[in-house]
């Protein structure tokens, strides 16, 4: 089975950040790979595993995402391509989807997988905006993967519960993080990370016009959330503490 | 004059409390701009759901009714968008962020070459296009985002606006549609349902949110009784839905779900910021949670605490005597 893992480099979530004259500043520059991602890259090596195969990333991104691919081989993915950008560019997910598509027009493939969201913007569309591109069949937010007889059987989690959907291949999954604990590569992975794989690809030699490297959406700026005070805190006698928060919710919060 | 089209979810035979409040919003921004705002309708009973969304301003329902959206596919039900599309030449079409909806938001935008943003807190129209705020960076900042286009989507976070009625009379378009299940690529093969009647996270008044410090069905009791007593939806913190304590289905965070409540209880959770951008919208939050340092206290209207095997018989005994 061929898996293509798509795969980007995001931010740390958890690292400090601030707003400057309305642009998003980060502390520590801390990238890393995409959480959803790496439980995707996980999946297709555990599915590999059990019915062979190859799995191959794709990451489109600047110099740097060299260190986010590198993680990818180390977990144990066979080679990987690198679709190199200047990194300037503001692309938003209709822009990815178009790069990964033409990437993909000339490949052959059972599956290719992605994140089913980043975990900086939260906006989980480059999925299916692929699969719609290469008119593939998909499904998103899988929580589980299986292969049989050709077909992937996925477990996706719904609105109010768990769908069992069979895909032919080829096709394309998009993973939630809940899927599996994405391995730590461990020596022996980074070593050999170093010996695999990795075609460059310029961006610029794609054959993409610009009307397909233009977003169509804008981040115009960033504020602070709406700023959350700290409430009272109650300690004390359980029993006490306990009444007096519940008369309260009643009399002054009002939502009893 | 342009058409903003609202998508009406349906779920468990019922419509979504979260499609209407965007479709209060749409009529609102379609009588300040005088655009026209239409709703579609796409499932197995259409039809039936008509009279209730006349309450909230449409002028024109479209029907796509068809057996075949007993339950969520996404083959099916882009082929039906693409059918409304062409027939009411929306400018702006607005959902509600549920699951199903991110399902298809990608592909419907790539399919109709649409601008597209997902998971909004606001929106509004501009001249060629919108501009909405989106949480990002799990939700601890906002950006302001701008599509442009002849088409956009976007897709509005439950809560975000509050329900205004304005009966109109609409007129009903029924789409035809048929799709032969040959042509389905994909397959849906069984539904794995949460047990029992649990209420909707997404539109629930109340919700009672268990963490790591639930640590057996003790515990578990005291959640449930709890949430009995408010009548409140039951939601869990990721440690518990991946130990397989709570369905999946029930996961507060930036994975799980994403709620606004009026009135949010967090037992046992610590407040990592991946939950906190599931649920720092609820208007009034209390934690519950022994270690005072917990980061959810920065975030708590109200915070016990206390042992919660401690802290819960007393406060569910005095919640049911305010109650009675």
């Amino acid at each position: 089975m061929k898996f293509y893992v798509c795969i980007k480099m995001v931010p740390d979530v958890n690292a400090p950040l601030q707003i400057k004259d309305g642009q998003l500043i980060q502390d520590a520059d801390r990238m890393i790979l995409n959480a959803y991602d790496a439980s995707a890259v996980e999946e297709a090596l555990v599915l590999k595993e059990a019915h062979g195969g190859e799995v191959e990333v794709v990451c489109i991104g600047s110099a740097k995402a060299a260190e986010t691919i590198r993680k990818a081989l180390a977990m144990g993915a066979d080679k990987a391509t690198h679709i190199q950008t200047s990194g300037d560019e503001r692309y938003d997910s209709g822009t990815y989807a178009r790069i990964l598509a033409k990437f993909f027009e000339d490949k052959e493939y059972d599956i290719i997988s992605l994140g089913k969201q980043s975990q900086d913007t939260d906006s989980g569309l480059t999925g299916s905006m692929v699969a719609e591109l290469l008119d593939l069949p998909y499904t998103t937010n899988a929580v589980g993967l299986n292969a049989e007889d050709g077909k992937l059987i996925v477990k996706r989690q719904g609105d109010s519960g768990q769908e069992m959907i069979e895909l032919s291949t080829p096709c394309a999954v998009t993973c939630s993080n809940d899927m599996n604990e994405p391995r730590i590569p461990n020596l022996k992975g980074i070593m050999a990370s170093k010996r695999k794989p990795v075609e460059q690809i310029e961006l610029s030699s794609m054959g993409l016009d610009d009307d397909a490297l233009s977003p169509n959406t804008n981040v115009l700026g960033y504020e602070e959330k709406p700023d959350r005070q700290a409430g009272k805190k109650y300690e004390g006698e359980p029993d006490e503490i306990a009444r007096e928060v519940a008369q309260l919710l009643d009399t002054e919060a009002n939502v009893i | 004059m342009s058409t903003i089209l609202t998508h009406i979810a349906i779920s468990d035979g019922k419509i979504k409390r979260s499609s209407l409040e965007v479709l209060s919003h749409c009529k609102a921004l379609a009588e300040s701009g005088g655009h026209s705002v239409e709703a579609v309708i796409i499932d197995e009973k259409a039809s039936s759901y008509v009279e209730d969304v006349q309450k909230y301003g449409a002028s024109k329902i479209y029907v796509v009714q068809d057996p075949i959206f007993k339950n969520h596919m996404n083959t099916p039900l882009l082929k039906a968008f693409a059918n409304v599309m062409e027939a009411a030449n929306p400018f702006v079409v607005a959902f509600a962020s549920t699951e199903g909806t991110k399902d298809i938001l990608g592909a419907l935008a790539a399919n109709q070459n649409a601008a597209v943003l997902p998971d909004v807190s606001e929106f509004e129209l501009t001249d060629g296009g919108i501009k909405a705020k989106r949480p990002v960076m799990a939700a601890k900042i906002i950006a302001q985002n701008e599509a442009k286009g002849e088409r956009v989507l976007v897709s509005v976070r439950s809560g975000s606006y509050d329900l205004a009625e304005n009966p109109t009379e609409a007129e009903v378009v029924n789409i035809d549609f048929s799709m032969d299940e040959s042509e389905l690529k994909s397959t849906l093969k069984e539904i794995i349902s949460a047990s029992g009647d649990t209420i909707d996270l997404n539109e629930a008044e109340s919700i009672v949110a268990a963490g790591r410090g639930v640590k057996d069905e003790e515990g578990q009791n005291l959640i449930s009784e709890l949430a009995s007593t408010l009548n409140a939806g039951i939601g869990a913190s990721r440690a518990l839905t991946e130990a397989g304590v709570y369905d999946p289905s029930l996961q507060i965070g930036q994975t799980g779900k994403v709620v606004s409540p009026q009135l949010y209880i967090a037992v046992g959770i610590s407040g990592a910021i991946q939950h906190v951008a599931g649920m720092a919208n609820s208007k009034v939050i209390v934690a519950i949670n022994k270690d005072p340092d917990a980061p959810i206290f920065e975030i708590a209207d109200y915070g016990i605490v206390g042992d919660l095997y401690k802290v819960l018989p007393p406060f569910i005994e005095e919640i049911k005597k305010i109650k009675s």
